[in-house]
């Protein structure tokens, strides 16, 4: 692992459109840094993956908000869970090579880091399908790969990345609770505080984390973008 | 060896020109990282429209695996005269034929002059080489 220090952000309860254009200032211009930003939804939302179709979504009908990722994957609804964002240089040791090998890297950390709240979960391998497996929801708890984490038999974290112009953009929710829309999944049933510190803990002896804030420029864009991920254009693109 | 008749990106991306037309598509390397031997991991490719003009470096499409979006970039610039077919029902052929059936797009080019700054055969070798260590 490089040594080099990671900018630590934290943007608790913020609007929808707004994280996801945080992520893409960090994406586009992050530079050559390495960045772990940890934030929640107000109001919750659901998040298209970035090829979706909305009319293979059902839930997205029903979601309070609804925006759509740069990343792919699955629709997740964002309500009790802590999101997690990485976006660095895709020859970071953590990103180097195939992708699959990044994610294990990745949720080896996520792993290790709910081990200390007392979940004990592994990645699902070839053990499947899943308790959370449901076909048609187009819903990414509802579909699982053997890199995926699981515990109680069902998946719990649902992560998927954008890769541009040689930096990649990692999305990871760890679920605190379920919803309706998302139904039986597997949950950390911890506080989210809890969950942030023990994230820290464990990216912390891996890296050097910084505290930081957004800088002006990436301020600015993720400003003039947040309602682009809200709106219809973007959201109902396909 | 990958083959000596085009130029490569340290993004791996290849381009073959063919008087003042360019094909471009993606390495191997780039699809192995991407769904790693599984082709069925690579589920959509979107490519562009005939007549759009690229500037060389910019995006004209995304492709999807089952756990990353990539962005495609052209290493040169120019006006796509043709777009893949194939590739759209056919993601596989980016796995089994990178090379002469998985050509993505093709461009009437209008500037060439990136060419030079590219990667011949032996170069991309020794770039993922390294890329690998």
């Amino acid at each position: 692992m490089t040594a080099g220090a990671w900018r630590l952000l934290r943007h608790f309860d913020g609007e929808p459109g707004l994280q996801m254009a945080r992520d893409e200032a960090l994406l586009e211009h992050g530079g050559s840094s390495a960045v772990l930003r940890l934030y929640t939804w107000r109001p919750d939302a659901l998040s298209l993956g970035y090829f979706q179709r909305f009319r293979d979504v059902p839930a997205a009908a029903g979601a309070t908000s609804v925006v759509r990722r740069w990343t792919g994957g699955g629709a997740i609804h964002h309500a009790d869970e802590l999101t997690f964002a990485i976006a660095a240089p895709l020859e970071h040791a953590l990103y180097a090579g195939p992708v699959v090998d990044s994610y294990r890297r990745v949720h080896a950390l996520v792993i290790e880091a709910l081990a200390l709240v007392g979940v004990t979960a592994r990645l699902r391998g070839d053990v499947a399908p899943l308790a959370s497996d449901r076909a048609g929801s187009g819903m990414c708890f509802h579909a699982s790969t053997p890199e995926d984490i699981v515990w109680d038999a069902a998946k719990g974290v649902g992560s998927a990345q954008r890769r541009r112009g040689g930096r990649v953009l990692h999305h990871g929710s760890i679920k605190l609770d379920t919803t309706a829309l998302e139904g039986p999944i597997a949950t950390a049933k911890v506080d989210v505080a809890r969950l942030e510190t023990a994230l820290l803990t464990v990216f912390g002896r891996r890296f050097r984390l910084v505290a930081d804030e957004l800088t002006p420029r990436e301020r600015r864009h993720a400003a003039d973008r947040a309602a682009f991920f809200r709106s219809d254009a973007f959201v109902h693109r396909r | 060896m990958r083959p000596d008749d085009r130029k490569y990106t340290k993004s791996h991306e290849w381009v073959l020109l063919d008087g003042d037309t360019a094909k471009v598509g993606i390495t191997d390397f780039a699809v192995d990282e991407l769904c790693s031997g599984n082709e069925g991991d690579l589920v959509y490719c979107d490519l562009p429209e005939v007549g759009r003009i690229l500037e060389a470096g910019a995006t004209f499409g995304e492709i999807e695996s089952v756990k990353a979006v990539s962005d495609l970039n052209t290493p040169v610039g120019g006006e796509i005269v043709d777009v893949n077919p194939v590739i759209a029902e056919h993601l596989e052929i980016l796995a089994k034929d990178p090379w002469k059936g998985g050509w993505m797009i093709k461009l009437k080019v209008t500037d060439a002059s990136p060419l030079d700054e590219l990667l011949d055969a032996a170069a991309y070798e020794a770039h993922i080489t390294a890329d690998q260590h």
